[in-house]
């Protein structure tokens, strides 16, 4: 999956319009990052990715680029 | 006169490979019985094969996913194998997912194996060629979910709750034949399903979930002697209910 369309999937699990996220934006800056998008992001991952992340790390992430660095190896 | 003998009597058991499915099998084997197991992935039930107690059991291969006409399929399966005493529908997924994850398809991946599979194998248990003539007991695995509320798991409750107010109108439609329904709560129970959850979960949450139980996490052998009580004479009295087995869970 190319990494842009990731993102877009990001905003949708943020309830963002498409195209908010770039990458350098910390997380805690957004209200919708809590520990229901937290699991959503399991379940995203899962689900378009075919791989699963590690709970600890993804609640460990700070920023959106931490995010994506955790599912690297299935972007483009 | 022991009523948990089950001896000479048939029962299809679907889920049957792993958790509350296989556990039931394993009990229900030995208690005298001859199963009819069903699941997924052929390997997997010819390991269970091997392992009941007993002679003359049988698998078919299924996939509830698909919407194949089940009725048909266990109606098929009583006139080939034999007359079913009952049937134990333990087959079911679960997905960990907020509601704003909810999509179409996995709502109906879990709609089809957990409800329509259900209904569809007691219409073919309920036909007068499928099932023994002084009738017999339909138990579906529903669960807790269905009871009591928990963040991301919307679908999955939807869909065990669902089993919950069908086996009340199963039970007064099919009284006439002799035939009981119920279902058992579960809380959580572990199984390779529950391994999932947890992975899911991460320690913090779980080592949570875990203090919650006041009798601590079940195991699969606790749903599978709830189970065999209602397919047996025990339970000739109760239908149409939902037992709970769940360690207390939801008394508090």
């Amino acid at each position: 999956m190319k990494t842009p369309d990731f993102l877009r999937l990001l905003d949708e699990l943020l309830e963002l319009p498409a195209g908010t996220l770039k990458g350098a934006e910390p997380l805690k800056s957004f209200y919708q990052w809590d520990s229901l998008a937290n699991v959503g992001f399991i379940a995203l991952v899962d689900r378009h990715l075919g791989m699963s992340v590690d709970p600890g790390k993804i609640a460990a992430a700070e920023t959106v680029k931490d995010l994506l660095a955790l599912v690297q190896e299935k972007l483009e | 006169m022991n009523p948990f003998d089950l001896s000479g009597r048939t029962y299809l058991v679907t889920g049957a490979s792993s958790g509350i499915g296989r556990a039931t099998c394993l009990l229900l084997s030995a208690w005298g019985a001859r199963i009819l197991a069903v699941a997924r992935h052929e390997d997997r039930l010819r390991a269970l094969m091997a392992e009941l107690a007993g002679t003359g059991h049988l698998f078919e291969r299924a996939d509830f996913e698909t919407e194949e006409d089940w009725a048909a399929a266990a109606k098929e399966w009583a006139e080939r194998h034999g007359r079913l005493h009952g049937l134990v529908h333990a087959a079911g997924v679960q997905t960990t997912e907020p509601l704003r994850m909810l999509d179409a398809q996995s709502f109906r991946r879990m709609w089809n194996i957990h409800v329509r599979a259900a209904m569809l194998l007691t219409k073919g248990f309920a036909c007068r060629s499928a099932h023994a003539e002084n009738g017999g007991s339909v138990v579906f695995i529903s669960s807790i979910l269905a009871l009591v509320g928990q963040p991301a798991i919307s679908s999955y409750a939807a869909t065990k709750g669902a089993l919950v107010s069908a086996v009340r109108a199963l039970a007064i439609e099919l009284a006439r034949e002799h035939i009981r329904v119920n279902a058992i709560a579960p809380g959580y129970v572990k199984t390779p399903m529950f391994e999932a959850v947890r992975q899911t979960l991460g320690e913090t949450q779980f080592t949570a979930l875990n203090r919650l139980h006041p009798l601590g996490f079940g195991q699969p052998e606790d749903v599978a002697y709830a189970a065999g009580f209602l397919l047996s004479d025990a339970a000739r009295w109760i239908t149409g209910t939902t037992l709970v087995v769940d360690g207390g869970f939801t008394a508090q």
